[in-house]
């Protein structure tokens, strides 16, 4: 069974429909990338299935059960985490309690020195255990979006859902965060669901793509598929 | 600092302070018992301005709902004035429970103008049931102690203080007080990392209630005498004042901003009005020079001590 399916979620802000009749599958242990022009509703999609906000109609399914419309507090202990495309770190606490907070709401019984062992093993794992004493403002953009990470790592999610963390990376740092992605799934066993611009990180990494496009599904198939079909190279470059 | 080593500092404060009202007379003893009703009023609402965001103008009208009820209840059923007092925590706390709940989507300054009218609604309430509150004449009410004695006041108040520090401290230092920061960060990130903000938010809002009330019971059987001036703005704007001029968001702040402006507010008393205007410009110095409070100031020049001190 898959572990995230979404049916025929639409959404609608006023007159604007956001999304409409969206179907997709997420199968476990894979990684899948969702991509689309600007405004094609891929941070919408991310907002409906994380429950930021309800869904107009259709059906969220998550490993099993039916997640539509609960609160995000609710779905996230259900393992699904998120990150967001402009970063919303606790910008008053540190690195470390950031990451904390996620710990404490995932293991709430556990004492405070396992909380704390526990973040910071998630803020090494992404590479920012130097600053875990630095209150989260003073990160730049790349160590925001790290820090988002591990947040969302904190929370031992089943379903990682990142929405563009790739912005500002240059060549060699973008097939590091590609290798990290990977070594997501290979060593922690997750499921990745990916929105990126950064066309050729998710050639490499997704085994599956998802291709938006004015709130419709586009179409769905394997990298190589994507690239290759003529309406996703429309929907890119226009007519 | 450790755990251990702010216990140890708490209680020679706490001895300090048990032992300071013996040399004093009646008046200083007095300024000291007001000022630990400060205490209360403005720890407790950092709790909720300070640790979760929610900048409510109701506070003061819980420590009048706490006050009257506790008075209302000694002068028309003769209820035990420490039973009163109980009652009227539980009333504040059901109250700041139905509050909060009122104000959960709203933040900002809908939250703000929401409880500011609470807070109006329950001073024109109070004003005009004159058989009931006697209005603006004031309700007299009996002690808490059958012998009136300003010392066995004062160790009622901070045994009172002391309690409910107690409680803030472990509250601020425990889980839930990671989540009230969260939430008064980042409420949508928050929520996305599993905490339960709607119930933080609420519970927030409940215990300072009924903290505030608990404060304003023990006030008014102090006072003998309780008037509409507890649940006003004045009484509201000045445990603001205290509560950002001694540090938003910090456990001390609050503290010391309490003392600090109520013994100021001694000595600036003889310009009677214009002992407001005296208010207004500390706030505004403290705002422009010292945006996180006298503790922040502290704070900020700690680190440059202790620098110089391994040089």
């Amino acid at each position: 069974m898959a572990l995230l399916e979404g049916h025929k979620v639409s959404k609608s802000f006023g007159g604007v429909q956001a999304l409409s009749q969206v179907d997709f599958v997420v199968e476990r242990g894979t990684i899948v990338g969702l991509i689309g022009p600007n405004g094609a509703g891929k941070t919408t999609l991310f907002n409906a299935v994380a429950g930021a906000f309800k869904p107009t109609s259709g059906k969220v399914i998550f490993d099993g059960a039916d997640v539509t419309g609960l609160p995000a507090n609710a779905i996230c202990r259900r393992g699904m985490a998120r990150t967001f495309q402009v970063t919303r770190p606790f910008a008053a606490m540190t690195c470390l309690e950031n990451v904390m907070v996620a710990a404490i709401n995932r293991h709430p019984e556990k004492p405070r020195p396992f909380i704390e062992a526990f973040a910071h093993e998630k803020l090494d794992f992404v590479g920012l255990a130097e600053m875990e004493g630095t209150e989260a403002r003073h990160l730049n953009v790349i160590q925001k979006k790290r820090l988002e990470m591990a947040r969302a790592l904190a929370t031992e999610p089943k379903l990682l859902m990142l929405d563009e963390v790739l912005g500002g990376l240059n060549t060699q740092e973008i097939s590091q965060a590609v290798e990290f992605i990977r070594s997501l799934r290979d060593r922690l066993g997750l499921t990745v669901l990916w929105i990126e611009h950064v066309m050729g990180a998710i050639m490499k990494a997704a085994e599956r793509v998802i291709v938006l496009d004015q709130g419709q599904v586009l179409m769905a198939g394997n990298p190589a598929e994507v690239v290759a079909d003529q309406r996703v190279i429309q929907a890119y470059l226009g007519d | 600092m450790t755990g251990k080593k702010i216990v140890w500092v708490a209680g020679l404060i706490v001895a300090g302070m048990c032992i300071l009202p013996l040399s004093l007379g009646i008046y200083p003893q007095h300024v000291l018992i007001v000022s630990l009703f400060y205490v209360m009023m403005a720890s407790s609402w950092n709790l909720l301005a300070g640790f979760t965001g929610q900048v409510s103008f109701g506070h003061a009208a819980m420590a009048g709902i706490g006050a009257y009820t506790s008075g209302i209840l000694a002068v028309k059923a003769g209820v035990d004035p420490w039973i009163g007092v109980c009652a009227g925590t539980a009333l504040a706390a059901l109250l700041g429970l139905a509050l909060g709940a009122l104000c959960l989507k709203m933040g900002g300054i809908y939250l703000s103008l929401t409880t500011l009218a609470f807070s109006q609604i329950l001073h024109i309430v109070i004003v005009n049931e004159y058989d009931v509150t006697r209005g603006t004449m004031g309700l007299q009410v009996p002690g808490l102690v059958a012998e009136y004695s300003k010392i066995t006041y004062y160790y009622i108040m901070l045994a009172a203080a002391v309690l409910m520090l107690t409680i803030l401290y472990r509250m601020i230092h425990s889980n839930l007080g990671m989540n009230f920061r969260a939430v008064q960060n980042d409420e949508v990130a928050a929520k996305s990392v599993g905490a339960k903000v709607l119930q933080v938010r609420v519970l927030a809002f409940t215990v300072a209630s009924a903290m505030a009330g608990f404060a304003g019971g023990l006030y008014g059987h102090y006072l003998l005498l309780i008037t509409p001036e507890i649940p006003s703005l004045d009484l509201q704007f000045k445990v603001l004042a205290m509560t950002v001029i001694g540090g938003m968001g910090s456990f001390f702040g609050p503290i010391i901003g309490a003392f600090a402006l109520n013994i100021l507010e001694e000595y600036i008393r003889v310009y009677g009005e214009y002992h407001v205007l005296v208010f207004g410009l500390v706030a505004l110095v403290v705002a422009r020079f010292a945006p996180n409070g006298l503790i922040g100031l502290w704070r900020k020049f700690r680190p440059m001590k202790t620098h110089l001190a391994v040089k």
